[in-house]
Order: C-alpha cells, then structure tokens, then sequence
C-alpha cells in the first residue's frame, strides 16, 4: 500500500487537494474564500487528468524535425486545455455575483447573509 | 469543534479515494488506457491527417472541433452572463468621476510601458505558432489579457479602454464563436460537413490556414473579454 501511495504520488497529491479544497468550501465563511477553495478543486482535477496523460521519458505530443518517440499523451491536455478556460469563466460569473450581493446586502459573509432572510 | 468534525469527516472520505489513487496503474506506464487507445492513433496520423503539428491543437481544433465549438459558446455565454450581471450597477453609478487613488509609482509605470510591447509579441507569436509549437489560441489570448488588466492597473484606465474601438467590441468580444463557426461552415462548403477540415495531400494548407484563422479568433475573443471583464469590475 505505502510503496504504491509512493510511486502514484502524482495521483495522491491531487486526492489531498481535492479535500482541502472542499474544507475550504465547508468551513470559510466568505463568499470569496468559498470560491477560491472550488478553484483548489478544479486544480486538483486537472493536474489529476495531466497526471493520468504522463509518461516516462515522454516528449511532448509535437511533431518536427527533432520530434522522438515516446511521446505524451496529447488528450489529457487537450481536454483540460478547455477546461481551465471554463475554471476561469465560471470563476468570472461568481466573482460578479459576489460583488453585486456586496452592493446589495453590504456583506459577503454567508451567516450574516442566512440571518437577513 | 465544527472545523475538527468536518476535517475529521473529510479524512473519513478521504482515504477510499486515496486507496483508489494506489490502486491505479503506476504513474508513468506506458501501456494503460490514456497511452494505448485514441491518443496512439492521434500521435500516429495527427500531423499528417489533422494539419498542425502540434498534436494537442490537432485534438482540441479538429479531432475534437465540435467539442471545442461547444465550449468557446460557453465560455462567451458565462462572460455575457457576467456582464449581465455587472452593467446594471454601473449604469447607475455615472463612472465619470473615479476616485481620486493614488497613481502609480515612475518605476512600475516605466517597466510596464517597457514590457508591453515585448509581451504583445510574444502573444502574438504564441497565437500564430500554436500549431507547431507549444501554445495557440487559448494560451495567447490570456497572456494578451493579462497585457491589458497590467497597462490599465499601472497607467490611467481610461486611455487603456479606448484601444479597444467601442463599435467593434461587440464582434471582437464575440470573436472566438464567430470565427469556429464561420469556418465551420467553410469546412461545409468544402467537405460536405460541419467543421469538415479537407483531407488530401494538395490541401494541407488550406487545413493549416482553416486552424490558424480559428487560433486567432479564439486569441482576440480570449484577451478583449478579459480586458472587458477587468475593465468593468474595476469600475464598481
């Protein structure tokens, strides 16, 4: 068990964030905190995915003159590609959620925020 | 003690995914599932067959084109929702008269007028090169984004927002969209289906144009809605 946690550190390190990310999310109380702990998610899930795509001695997925074989997996990158792009749209949308609920309630603590309903 | 017991509840759920993580096969492996099925095939006749040799930029704009088509719509959809959200309160506020704030120190307006013109470059030549080497559409327009929110943070805003002509906004905002489907259909016209990129050996330019015109859209819509986006929260 611990000789394989070790040589699949690539994949544990991601497991760890993840669950800091979502005691990041349970526990603060900030809006804005909230948000950034869903952000450690999605990283975790991403380097996951790019981990998953990594091989040993891989090059990278680039065809040329100077281009050796074994070669990275080109899909993991392609998809988190457009994934961390989506990470950052939804990222935008809430951060202007955030500060319209701030010019409406005049807080982004989500206990004051339950106590006003 | 509600942060003990959700740190200790989270441990709890923790350990089968990490048991699940030692399960997997070793990292680095050359024979699991990611290495052996679609990705061999894409290394294989990417270059050849899809018109780019970078092979990531052959999966993201023609393997998986429709995928990617989808996804630019969503992303200018979650920005159109984010400005929908933003502009009503800066319509009431009139954003005419900014608070007076401190400017910028000589030092920091010097280096970012020194940078910028080397950082436009190399955004440009990382949207124009993405297909041969590391970079593209996605990873240019942020850096060309960044060059906008770093100018208008360190010299004065206004001066800033006027690069970006006020009737092209709109189209410019929308460019990534505007420029997969416009070549969508180009590929209709040309092969008889949606995002169809020609396959023979005589149009292997045309293939490589179609990918580059896309990178492009993709690079302007990515750096004015970043721009944009900064611009209008910084005006609250």
């Amino acid at each position: 068990m611990f000789a394989s946690v070790w040589t699949n550190l690539d994949y544990v390190v991601p497991v760890v964030l993840f669950f800091i990310g979502l005691y990041v999310i349970i526990a603060k109380n900030n809006l804005i905190k909230k948000f950034l702990g869903l952000n450690i998610m999605e990283t975790a899930i991403f380097s996951f995915v790019i981990a998953l795509g990594v091989l040993d001695g891989g090059t990278p997925p680039i065809m040329g003159p100077d281009a050796h074989p074994p070669y990275t997996s080109p899909l993991p990158q392609a998809l988190i590609l457009t994934g961390i792009v989506v990470a950052v749209s939804t990222t935008a949308l809430a951060l202007s959620l955030i500060i319209r609920i701030y010019q409406q309630r005049g807080t982004i603590e989500a206990d004051e925020l339950r106590e006003m309903e | 003690m509600k942060k003990a017991l959700v740190t200790a509840l989270l441990i709890i759920a923790a350990i089968p995914f990490l048991f699940a993580a030692a399960a997997l096969p070793p990292h680095g492996d050359p024979n699991t599932p990611v290495q052996t099925g679609a990705s061999a095939y894409y290394l294989e006749h990417g270059a050849e067959e899809a018109g780019a040799e970078n092979i990531v930029t052959d999966v993201i704009l023609n393997y998986r084109g429709l995928d990617t088509n989808g996804e630019v719509t969503v992303i200018f959809t979650g920005f159109a929702a984010a400005f929908a959200v933003l502009l009503p309160i800066s319509l009431i506020r009139s954003r005419t008269e900014p608070v007076s704030e401190l400017p910028a120190s000589p030092v920091v307006r010097f280096a970012v007028r020194l940078l910028a013109p080397f950082t436009a470059l190399f955004s440009i030549y990382v949207i124009l090169y993405g297909h041969v080497s590391p970079g593209g559409g996605f990873q240019g327009g942020a850096i060309l984004g960044g060059l906008f929110i770093v100018l208008s943070a360190a010299l004065d805003p206004a001066r800033i927002r006027r690069l970006i002509p006020r009737q092209a906004g709109p189209w410019l905002r929308a460019a990534a969209p505007i420029a997969f489907v416009s070549m969508g259909i180009l590929g209709l016209i040309l092969t008889g289906s949606y995002l169809g990129f020609p396959t023979s050996e005589a149009q292997s330019a045309v293939r490589t144009g179609m990918l580059i015109v896309i990178e492009i859209g993709i690079g302007v819509g990515g750096a004015v809605i970043f721009a944009t986006l900064f611009s209008e929260m910084e005006a609250q």
